[in-house]
């Protein structure tokens, strides 16, 4: 099984596609980077300027809270952010911006751009093997269909989490290098459902950012790998995937008033919404969204399992 | 080993969407023979190899490689074969190293050596780093061979093995072949539709026809190598009296005209009185040549011409 798994990983990363990936992310960070600290106001937060801006965004929060007819949402909002900006004053503690903790933060987005290039791969992973006919002589040696496809499911999982330490690691010497490598004891401050203010480690926070979006991940890969298996089309594999990753949960939210569009998986896949308090129906709790990604989980893999280990290989 | 057979089929059948592809073959490959598989396009040449080797599901009937089910003890029954299903489909973006590096990985006890020693073999070395996508057709034949064989398989299956070799590829291929059966005790299954290469080639022949096992039987056999009595071409001067002085002689119990000669069926032991009577009769003789049936010609009688698809 560890040699199949190679062999896997030798197909994924003796790829110049796979290269070019990696070197996109890699530029895709350091350009966010740098216009972030040159062009906004990275720069000055660092120099800091942290205490003066804290202080003028206090006074913004308090006028536009004096307003009278505020909406109910935005005045939740608003009170959070303003309880959190009169913390940092009081506490002496600098913004994550001031600091690379805050744009290492920021470019966690950057795992949906991951999600998109572990798809392609996953797309092509079986497909690809049938359009080329190199599946003939990878089925007639003594490894079990179900071993074969397992290990090219474990090579993506790899690929993956390959791709989100090098978007760790690329966005941790950039920033550091532009902000200094300091802020090691900087919390990051969350404010919860009671307005209460929580300091949490950066570090800790930043990670469950990332696992909380490789769960999506995940599902996408799978969901790619599902159909790569049952069409052998590594277009129609990678194109679906992609489209259900950008209109999936709009085309669900289109029916969030029904209490069915709880069980669509593109309503679950974001698991943050959890931890941010803004489910997608308000009865939808983190433990029900993990047991309907599970359900998926299991009928995506059955499926590709059971065609997969059926299929003629003709042609 | 023993005499028992290396592959046998017991009532095969292969049905896709309710049509019978394959009707109930039966047949076995003894060890150590180079056997062929024959049939016109659509027979199930293709289909019968893939289920051998577990591409193809079987629908009914078993299939035994070296005493085990392929459908219940299928890693053991394929540990032992090396195969090459039609032309041989590598990884193009690897060196040919790191395709059989791939393959050699997934079966247990292949060592670097063994890597080198097969490349060798195949005359690859100078190569064998390219990537596969700058290979010709006959270097990826080769480096196919390289992966059946990767492994010192006791059976090898290849499928349509001479598609887009060259004359000279298929007469290394050929002797090849010829030295893994012989040095080696290797059984090797080669399907082709090339007739005269198989008839080179092959020590026994099976021929199927629209899924259903048509005969099986030595190659001599279908040529009629090993029957008393041959067909002989006579070249001679003077047909005409020729064919009168033959007729005559009742031992000869056919004989045809043609432009070269005339064509004679009989036993082999009647041949030195026919020369002499020939001669007495002052007939000039430029030469006397045994006429076999080609495969060719046997494989059109058995099968019908107009059997295709």
């Amino acid at each position: 099984m560890v040699n199949l798994i190679q062999n896997e990983n030798m197909k994924i990363y003796r790829r110049i596609r796979t290269w070019i990936m990696a070197i996109l992310l890699v530029f895709i960070v350091i350009a966010a980077s740098l216009i972030s600290f040159f062009v906004e106001n990275g720069q000055e937060m660092k120099a800091g300027e942290w205490r003066t801006q804290l202080e003028q965004q206090q006074t913004d929060y308090k006028t536009q809270l004096a307003q009278p007819e505020l909406n109910k949402q935005y005045e939740i909002v608003l009170t959070k952010d303003l309880a959190l900006v009169e913390y940092q004053l009081e506490n002496s503690i600098p913004p994550l911006d001031a600091t690379m903790w805050g744009p290492i933060n920021g470019l966690t987005g950057l795992v949906f751009l991951i999600t998109l290039f572990v798809v392609i791969v996953a797309g092509d992973s079986l497909a690809g093997e049938f359009s080329t006919g190199t599946i003939k002589l990878l089925l007639i040696r003594p490894a079990s269909r179900l071993k074969i496809m397992l290990s090219k499911y474990f090579a993506l999982i790899i690929f993956g989490l390959f791709l989100l330490l090098v978007l760790f690691v690329s966005s941790f010497l950039i920033n550091g290098a532009l902000y200094g490598f300091s802020g090691w004891s900087q919390s990051y401050l969350n404010v919860n459902a009671e307005g209460i203010i929580q300091e949490e480690s950066t570090l800790i926070h930043l990670w469950q950012t990332y696992f909380l979006g490789s769960v999506a991940t995940v599902m996408y890969v799978t969901l790619a790998f599902m159909i790569s298996a049952v069409f052998r089309s590594s277009a129609m594999a990678i194109g679906i995937s992609i489209f259900a990753m950008f209109a999936g949960l709009g085309v669900t939210a289109i029916f969030q008033q029904y209490p069915w569009s709880k069980y669509s998986i593109f309503a679950n896949i974001d698991l943050t919404q959890h931890i941010n308090g803004s489910p997608f129906r308000d009865e939808m709790t983190m433990g029900f969204s993990v047991g309907t990604l599970i359900v998926y989980f299991v009928i995506f893999n059955v499926l590709s399992w059971a065609v997969f280990t059926r299929r003629d290989v003709a042609a | 080993m023993g005499n028992k057979p290396i592959v046998s089929l017991r009532n095969v059948t292969k049905r896709i969407g309710g049509k019978v592809i394959i009707d109930k073959l039966s047949f076995d490959v003894p060890r150590g023979e180079i056997f062929g598989f024959l049939g016109p396009n659509g027979a199930g040449k293709t289909t019968t190899i893939r289920m051998m080797v577990g591409l193809m599901s079987i629908t009914e009937g078993e299939i035994y490689i070296d005493g085990n089910n392929t459908k219940t003890e299928f890693e053991k029954a394929i540990r032992h074969v090396g195969a090459i299903v039609e032309n041989p489909e590598l990884y193009k973006y690897l060196s040919g190293y790191n395709n059989l590096v791939h393959y050699a990985r997934m079966i247990p006890g292949i060592t670097k050596h063994r890597i080198d020693e097969v490349v060798k073999l195949v005359k690859l070395e100078n190569r064998i780093n390219d990537k596969v996508s700058k290979y010709s057709l006959g270097m990826r034949q080769r480096l196919g061979v390289a992966q059946a064989i990767l492994h010192k398989p006791s059976l090898l299956i290849l499928d349509e093995p001479t598609n887009g070799l060259d004359p000279a590829g298929i007469r290394e291929l050929r002797d090849y072949l010829r030295y893994l059966t012989k040095e080696e005790g290797i059984t090797v299954i080669v399907s082709s539709h090339l007739l005269s290469e198989m008839e080179l080639m092959c020590d026994r022949v099976a021929i199927i026809q629209q899924g259903k096992l048509v005969d099986i039987k030595l190659i001599q056999d279908f040529t009629g190598r090993n029957d008393t009595t041959q067909t002989y071409l006579i070249e001679v001067d003077a047909a005409e009296h020729a064919w009168s002085v033959i007729q005559e002689m009742d031992t000869v119990s056919h004989i045809n005209s043609k432009s070269e000669g005339l064509e004679i069926s009989t036993d082999r032991e009647q041949i030195p009185d026919i020369i002499s009577r020939l001669v007495q009769a002052n007939i000039r003789i430029y030469g006397i040549t045994i006429q076999h049936q080609t495969l060719e010609e046997r494989f059109l009688q058995m099968t019908g011409s107009e059997q295709i698809g």
